[in-house]
């Protein structure tokens, strides 16, 4: 397998006075993100060479934590304004997750006019689940039809946190958003499932891209949101290899904890066992000697 | 549709349930709050610091953070406080007879107003009913069905008992114990089926409220529980013996799976273990296995190895075992341990024959251990 390629963009300042996100700080971060990630000269011709003109783009976030521990609003418009600066057009663009009403919590104002950018829940009248079940390995699910029919090309751009039970969720546990029983899928530290649901046609076919939010980091006692244990890191990670994403991600969270005099999760047994797992399988790299990190500063 | 029209619909006794599902973009209407959920506070769970709780109710003791749901998908902890998210929400109800459930020994020939909720706090690779037990709760189109109108239903219909079935009862525990209280003081039975996948507190408080309970025991070992059910077999078999101390009537299923849970000592243990732990006179199904969910690559279960099993669980000394989902089997039929006449003649859910005086054989007078009536 080759050697992943990860871009970490860190920014000061992303904050504004009063604690909401600047966004032409955050607009600079993707744009930063996506040259470093593919080496373009503009984050443009760097979108392009992962998504296709006509490409139906979904940006599957995460939302269940709420205003203060989802993927920011700020940031999913900045993508997708992005997308649709590098000529997708909007129509083709959905931000979305399993319920509007989580869409809603998140901050998220719902709309699916024909013509223009889309944000929804899997829940909508008339999207759902499909009735074909998918079973892989240890996988049994109904996916989103956002997923399946809609997506033709998908970007994970998760919320980056500590979790209680898989250790650390970001791009790749983002898509258990995208099935109908997550739930199902949380023993044994969430391994091997979260690699396995990756594995599946529906999501590894089309992932493109994973982006992950660690402006603020929830480094403890996720995923539920504690202010004493949040921390503003201003940071994203960008990679088209999802496991090496969460990998970095994961790396994030272990300094952090360690600077907190917090434990490992090693020692806290919720390691993140699904990235060897999912590097076992084929689907990205999990060794740090294997991913190149290339780092810039907003 | 109108709860008029699901009341006609009972009548028809169809099974109503509804996942979601459809195509996409064709026809989006409009944005919909479509989610019909209760927010009744759960039983059975332990508020820990920092907003997160531990639920007590089943051995998998899920510890949630805000807004989390437990494995179960249909309860979840909103702000520190835990709440079932189906009570009063019926996603099935039916007028079934009640040796669909199966019970054989329980009030024969009548039928019972059969009711579910979403959820399941197992996943069993071989579930039939996966289209409700194995969705969140929300991924279904609950009827507002408070434990009183059941009771009305059930009344209405002239069912004389009341099963939480289809799905698992254990997750909607509040909606159970609740309606079976209020059954009880109507003079309606109540009868639970069950994976028997429950902590002994609520169990304990369960059987003071109702009177019959079926425990699918799906194998006797644990690798199989884990590999198969996603549960341990260790929580069944305390349940199964406290059913068995208490005062309700307690009967077992056990879905015979080629090549998975069916070989001769491994039932031999197990019927070993009934006999012992149970007692002799504890009806045991055994039921045929067809490809389902995430099952489709076993045939279905061949007669003769359900003939094979039944004589090894009789050779153990088990007086009553039966063979299911085998329309005219004569194993479907209830024979006289003493005297070995039949004496309940099934073909498949209807009641032929019974020669029964008194919850007695009719022809030798041996006691026959069940309710009756």
């Amino acid at each position: 397998m080759s050697e992943a390629r990860v871009a970490v963009i860190r920014a000061k300042g992303f904050l504004t006075s009063g604690g909401d996100l600047y966004q032409p700080k955050i607009d600079e971060m993707i744009q930063r993100g996506l040259k470093a990630l593919t080496a373009a000269p503009e984050a443009r011709e760097g979108l392009n060479q992962i998504f296709a003109k006509n490409d139906r783009v979904g940006i599957k976030i995460n939302t269940i934590g709420g205003r203060k521990i989802s993927t920011r609003p700020e940031l999913s418009f900045s993508l997708a304004d992005r997308l649709i600066k590098s000529g997708l057009q909007d129509k083709n663009i959905i931000i979305w997750d399993r319920t509007n009403r989580e869409l809603k919590e998140a901050g998220y104002r719902l709309t699916f006019s024909s013509g223009g950018l889309k944000i929804f829940g899997t829940d909508l009248d008339g999207a759902g689940y499909e009735t074909e079940l998918v079973s892989h390995l240890n996988i049994g699910s109904l996916f989103s039809t956002i997923q399946t029919n809609f997506v033709t090309a998908s970007v994970s751009l998760a919320i980056l946190k500590d979790h209680g039970l898989a250790g650390v969720t970001a791009g790749m546990k983002n898509y258990f958003g995208s099935i109908h029983n997550p739930n199902k899928y949380h023993d044994s530290n969430c391994n091997p499932y979260v690699a396995e649901l990756f594995d599946t046609e529906a999501v590894k076919r089309k992932h493109r891209l994973s982006i992950l939010d660690g402006l603020i980091v929830q480094y403890n006692r996720g995923p539920s949101f504690h202010p004493q244990w949040a921390e503003p890191c201003g940071v994203l990670v960008f990679s088209r290899d999802a496991v090496a994403a969460d990998y970095v991600g994961w790396q994030m969270i272990e300094k952090l904890r360690a600077k907190k005099g917090l434990p490992s999760l090693q020692e806290d047994k919720r390691a993140p066992d699904y990235l060897s797992t999912a590097e076992k399988m084929g689907l990205g790299q999990a060794n740090a000697q294997k991913i190149q990190i290339i780092e810039d500063e907003v | 549709m109108e709860r008029r029209q699901f009341f006609k619909a009972l009548a028809g006794s169809s099974l109503l349930l509804g996942t979601k599902g459809g195509g996409f973009l064709g026809d989006l209407v409009a944005f919909q709050e479509t989610a019909n959920l209760s927010r009744v506070e759960a039983r059975y769970y332990k508020k820990l610091p920092d907003r997160e709780i531990e639920c007590q109710l089943c051995p998998r003791n899920c510890k949630l953070g805000d807004k989390e749901r437990g494995y179960c998908g249909v309860r979840e902890n909103i702000g520190g406080t835990y709440y079932t998210l189906v009570y009063g929400k019926a996603c099935a109800a039916n007028i079934d007879p009640i040796e669909k459930k199966p019970f054989f020994h329980f009030l024969p020939g009548t039928t019972a107003f059969s009711i579910a909720t979403a959820g399941c706090n197992v996943n069993c690779k071989f579930c039939q009913n996966w289209q409700i037990s194995q969705v969140r709760a929300e991924q279904v189109k609950p009827f507002d069905l408070p434990p009183q109108d059941v009771v009305a239903s059930a009344l209405k219909y002239s069912c004389p008992s009341i099963a939480y079935t289809y799905t698992e009862p254990v997750v909607y525990f509040e909606y159970m114990y609740d309606t079976s209280l209020e059954a009880r003081n109507k003079g309606i039975k109540n009868c639970v089926v069950t994976a028997g996948h429950i902590h002994q507190e609520p169990l304990l408080d369960l059987v003071k409220v109702v009177d019959a309970i079926k425990i699918d025991l799906k194998s006797f070992s644990q690798d199989f529980y884990k590999n198969y059910v996603h549960g341990d077999l260790k929580p069944v078999l305390e349940a199964i013996q406290t059913v068995r101390r208490s005062k309700v009537w307690l009967e077992l299923v056990y879905l015979v799976i080629p090549t998975l849970n069916d070989d001769a000592e491994g039932i031999q243990q197990m019927s070993r273990w009934i006999k012992n732990e149970v007692g002799p006179d504890v009806p045991l199904h055994f039921s045929r296995f067809q490809p389902m969910y995430l099952i489709q690559n076993l045939p279905p279960t061949p007669i003769s190895t359900l003939e094979k099993v039944r004589d090894v669980a009789l050779a153990e000394g088990l007086h009553y075992v039966y063979i299911g989902n085998v329309p005219g089997h004569k194993a479907q039929g209830t024979f006289c341990p003493s005297c070995r006449r039949l004496i309940i003649e099934r073909d498949g859910f209807r009641i032929d024959r019974i020669d029964l005086d008194g919850g007695k054989c009719k022809f030798c007078r041996n006691p026959i251990p069940g309710i009756w009536a």
